[in-house]
């Protein structure tokens, strides 16, 4: 790039009496700078380089100057992915704070664990091979041995320290669940279902829940969905969300036992209320999560559309009974409805009511038969309760005739494979109905 | 992370002394020493029956085993016999040879191996044969060339370099004398090829020693504190742009002194000249016949020095030694300020020197020497069409002028706001320059040859031969410019930018931009009147003469432009002001306000 130097005087504006001077065609000829005289030039230095690369390849100052502008930008972004990926695969470099650094490693159990091994943008998703890179770069960098040489010289090895115990906490897989509960670097703030604009609801919550999802033992968690989301999705999201199964837990704000003191009275009383403590902190949690949920679920516009959308299919229905008469429904129309309705249930229940006796002759039969394993052993726990739940699974999806059919076929049969079969042949309708069997395959 | 370096090599190929340099970590340059622990490597070989030592080693050899030593071959590369001086009193002589200058050295080689009887295979059998006497080498004459002397030697360099380095370097540029000759280049080259080594470029002393103190290259010159330290002036803080520059180097054998105009980097030459014989050797004399007179003054027995052809043997020998002795006195006059001693045993006739010498003694000795290097640094300057004041700065390299009386000599004779730099070691600036060198043009573009970038220097460069400045419009000295901002003497085209402050509240500046021509204003200043009571007559007369100021001025000459510029952002604390000087003479100019490059008012000449 051209260098620019600075002239060591003020311009001001130029007196009044002063006018350009016209030069025009006087001066050429008389410039003895249009006469350059000839003189040896070494070839030596960047600078000649320079002028030799601008000469050779046609370039004038502005065009070199982009030139070795785009040059050294390429040749640094290179060098950054190759410094980054060689050495430390997959980390990319983190700034160091220094207050960061001049942390005390007394003071462990409050210091950012993450922070301190450069993962702070990771955190609960490091894995342990990029823990153990991280570890390894920054003893590298901070090793005592080190500094010592260097231009400080300083002996300080208290970030050292505070290293080692980072590295430490995040190797053990309980500490680092105890400290990942509590880690104050994830923000917890829930804004309120009520302020959010419908049309940004997924967009606000979705990372909410993924964020609290880290929690789950059970991974993974569904995610909050899109806009569109069916409704089966949504309730499975939902369902998920209040059987929630959380492995957050309390220890890290322990407090601290005393340590001048010996006396085991006042141990225990400390170890009692941490983990009175701890009980509380986890319920208190355990609470916090479910008004989220009850909150999110209340103004979730998915649940309010499928909602309308029932009523518009209800609607719909009825239009199609009412001859498809647009025409808003009388009184005596809506109480037959209603009437319609209220049947409608009462028969809902007598069917339910008569599948579950079946049911219950069905399972009489089977437990007869022996769960149909051979006889003389005793059925298994485990396939007792297989086909117990399939069994329930199955009247549930059989309409209350077919329940109805099965019974006799089984009833009949006594007990046996010919019962076996009927129920299998049953399973198989259900089957396609959505039922999931294994035993009755 | 350090990023890889190419291996390159500089190698600094004196007359007496060579040295090599490789790129460190993070792109330093730095002088290596060889495998026998030595920086500046003696130009010698010696052959001593089997044995051939080369460097330094063969140094002492010259006392008894001076006709198979053979020094001081670089500069009689590329002659031929009749052409060079073939006079030399030291080392192995010359013999006549047809076209390459070569020497005859007596060495021992093994006779050939006598050709085994084929019968005894498999035989033990005891057969009538004696058993074979162990061979003796036998003495023979061997001849060698100048060229094969070379290439020996810079093999032995190379060697050293790739053991330092771990592997072979992928470039190396070799420095030569200014006044080497195309051929001498050329054979140089080959030489080197010879030897295996990978040649770049065969550099100019002068030029390896403006690239080794990064001379013009603002920012990195000051980064790495290379800057010399004048008595007065800015140029001990921070580097100028464009400078006149003088390289005094003050070699083992010849002086060469260079004035060059140092543009941004790139560097022309103005004048150049060369001083034979003078250099270390001229030291080595001095101090040589300082300790022989001592030597004759205490034992009584004659040693006179300098040796002629027809000196006895015995002043020959005693020359010899007292010459390698001297060598450890003048490294230690220059590394330490008190004494330097000199010994030798047996010096001649069985008679011990023993003697010493302060700094103050020896520059008393010295004085001729120093007087003549700044003579001849004067005529060049001179020769250049430039004034002693006009000097920006003085450069030093060659081991020689490691003397601290020289510098301050130098110093004198310089205006004290001219630096006289010494700031890399001068025994090692030309190595590292060479090493820097190879490092440049190792890194050139993928679509840049070596070679089509060095040709372009072969022949002479357009350079501007007038300065350009600016004029403001009603300041006080009407006929100079206010600002030079191309000076004369820079390679084409050249684009120069300056930035000009602007008074707060200013809604138009104007100036013109003027042709110039350099010249030097002397003043003369008054001697403050006497005292009275100076009483010392002899003293008083020189002071009599009235002291001269020169200063460097530029005059005014043609007008080329004038150029206007109306300020439409209030808030601007400065203006930029660019000239662009094309290869054919045209001159393109600029001149905006700093951030609006929008707004720009333009001439061409």
């Amino acid at each position: 790039m051209a260098s620019v130097v600075t002239l060591p005087f003020q311009l001001t504006a130029p007196p009044a009496e002063w006018s350009k001077p016209s030069t025009t065609g006087k001066i050429s000829g008389k410039c003895s700078s249009v006469s350059p005289v000839k003189r040896t030039l070494y070839a030596a230095g960047p600078s000649y380089i320079s002028a030799a690369r601008r000469q050779l390849l046609n370039r004038t100052f502005e065009q070199d100057d982009e030139a070795t502008h785009e040059h050294r930008e390429t040749q640094a972004a290179k060098a950054q992915a190759e410094k980054g990926e060689e050495l430390y695969p997959g980390l990319g470099e983190e700034v160091e704070d220094p207050a960061l650094l001049r942390m005390d490693a007394k003071e462990w159990k409050k210091q950012d664990h993450y922070a301190v091994l450069g993962l702070g943008d990771y955190r609960y998703t490091a894995t342990e091979d990029q823990i153990r890179v991280a570890h390894r770069r920054k003893v590298l960098r901070h090793h005592p041995d080190k500094k010592a040489s260097g231009s400080t010289g300083t002996n300080d090895d208290s970030f050292f320290k505070c290293i080692q115990k980072a590295f430490e906490t995040l190797l053990n897989p309980e500490t680092r669940r105890q400290f990942d509960s509590v880690d104050r670097a994830i923000e917890d703030f829930v804004p309120n279902a009520k302020t959010v604009k419908p049309e940004e609801y997924c967009d606000v919550y979705g990372p909410i829940f993924a964020r609290e999802a880290r929690f789950s033992k059970k991974q993974p968690v569904p995610s909050f969905g899109a806009m569109d989301a069916t409704k089966q999705e949504v309730e499975a999201f939902y369902d998920f969300w209040y059987n929630f199964d959380s492995w957050r837990s309390f220890e890290a704000l322990d407090k601290e036992v005393n340590e001048g003191s010996d006396s085991r009275d006042e141990k225990r009383y400390m170890e009692k209320k941490n983990k009175a403590e701890r009980a509380r902190l986890k319920k208190e949690d355990n609470t916090r999560l479910r008004e989220m949920v009850d909150m999110v679920l209340a103004s979730d516009p998915r649940i309010k559309r499928f909602r309308a959308e029932e009523k518009a299919a209800r609607d719909a229905k009825k239009g199609a009974a009412a001859g498809g008469k647009g025409k808003p429904l009388t009184l005596a129309q809506k109480k037959a409805e209603a009437a319609k309705k209220a049947e409608e249930e009462k028969k809902a229940a007598e069917e339910a009511k008569a599948k579950e006796a079946d049911e219950k002759a069905v399972t009489n039969v089977v437990s007869e038969s022996n769960y149909f394993q051979p006889q003389g052993t005793t059925p298994s726990a485990s396939t007792v309760e297989k086909q117990l739940t399939e069994l329930d699974t199955l009247f549930e999806l059989l309409e209350v005739e077919e329940s109805r059919e099965l019974k006799d076929v089984v009833e009949k049969a006594g007990k046996g494979d010919v019962a076996r079969d009927a129920i299998k042949a049953k399973a198989s309708v259900a089957a396609g109905r959505g039922g999931q069997f294994e035993e009755f395959a | 992370m350090l990023v890889s370096r190419p291996a390159v090599l500089g190698i600094n190929f004196g007359q007496s002394y060579a040295s090599i340099a490789v790129i460190g970590k993070e792109g330093h340059a730095s002088c290596i020493a060889n495998e026998d622990g030595e920086r500046q490597i003696a130009c010698a070989i010696s052959y001593n029956g089997e044995e051939v030592y080369i460097g330094n080693g063969a140094k002492p050899q010259l006392v008894k085993n001076g006709n198979n030593t053979i020094i001081g071959f670089r500069n009689l590369l590329g002659h031929t016999y009749d052409e060079v001086d073939h006079t030399a009193v030291f080392g192995a002589p010359l013999i006549p040879s047809s076209k390459t200058p070569a020497y005859t050295v007596d060495v021992l080689v093994m006779p050939p191996a006598p050709s085994a009887p084929s019968t005894r295979a498999g035989s033990t059998a005891p057969s009538g044969a004696a058993t074979p006497a162990p061979r003796e080498p036998e003495a023979t004459k061997k001849t060698i060339s100048v060229p094969e002397v070379t290439t020996l030697f810079l093999s032995t360099l190379f060697q050293s370099a790739s053991d330092f380095l771990g592997v072979s370097p992928t470039g190396t540029v070799i420095s030569c004398p200014a006044w080497f000759s195309a051929d001498q280049r050329e054979a140089l080259k080959s030489a080197a090829a010879d030897a295996g080594i990978p040649v770049l470029q065969i550099l100019e002393e002068t030029a390896a020693v403006l690239v080794g103190y990064r001379v013009g290259l603002t920012e990195e010159r000051q980064e790495r504190a290379l800057l010399g330290q004048p008595e007065e002036g800015h140029k001990g803080e921070r580097e100028d742009r464009d400078k006149t520059v003088v390289v005094v180097d003050l070699g083992e054998t010849s002086l060469n002194v260079a004035v060059c105009k140092t543009g941004e980097g790139e560097y022309v030459k103005l004048a150049q000249g060369r001083e034979l014989n003078l250099g270390g050797k001229s030291f080595d004399d001095l101090l040589c016949q300082h300790f022989a007179k001592e030597f004759t003054k205490k034992t009584k027995v004659a040693l006179t020095i300098p040796c002629t052809e027809s000196s006895s043997q015995a002043d020959k020998r005693a020359e010899a030694k007292l010459r390698l002795a001297v060598e450890h006195t003048k490294r230690s006059l220059s590394a330490s300020s008190g004494a330097a001693t000199c010994a030798v045993e047996s010096l001649k006739d069985g008679m011990d020197l023993s003697g010493s010498i302060n700094r103050m003694r020896f520059d008393g000795l010295a004085a001729p020497v120093y007087r003549k290097v700044a003579d001849k640094a004067k005529a060049v300057i001179a020769e250049a069409g430039l004034d002693i004041c006009q000097i920006d700065e003085v450069l030093l390299a060659g081991a020689s002028t490691l003397f601290p009386g020289l510098s301050a000599h130098l110093s004198l004779v310089f205006p004290p706001t001219t630096p006289v730099t010494s700031a890399l070691d001068p025994s090692e600036v030309i190595a590292i320059g060479c090493a820097l060198q190879a490092l440049h043009l190792s890194e050139l573009p993928a679509e840049l040859k070596v070679e089509d970038v060095l040709k372009l220097a072969e022949s002479p460069v357009d350079t501007t031969a007038a300065p350009i400045g600016i004029v403001v419009p009603g300041q006080s000295n009407d006929d100079l410019l206010s600002a030079v901002v191309v000076p004369s003497g820079l390679a084409l085209p050249v684009r120069r930018r300056v930035e000009i402050p602007v008074a707060q509240g200013t809604e138009k500046v104007a100036f013109e931009v003027w042709e110039g021509k350099d010249d030097v204003k002397v003043d003369v200043l008054e001697k403050a009147e006497k005292t009275a009571d100076d009483e010392e007559d002899e003293y008083s007369d020189e002071e009599d003469e009235p002291e001269e100021v020169r200063t460097p001025i530029t005059k005014k000459t043609t007008l080329l432009a004038g150029l206007e510029l109306a300020l439409t952002d209030k808030a601007a604390k400065s203006v930029l002001f660019e000239v662009i000087v094309q290869k054919d003479g045209k001159v393109d100019l600029r001149l905006w306000q700093s951030g609006k490059e929008s707004e720009v008012a333009v001439a061409s000449i």
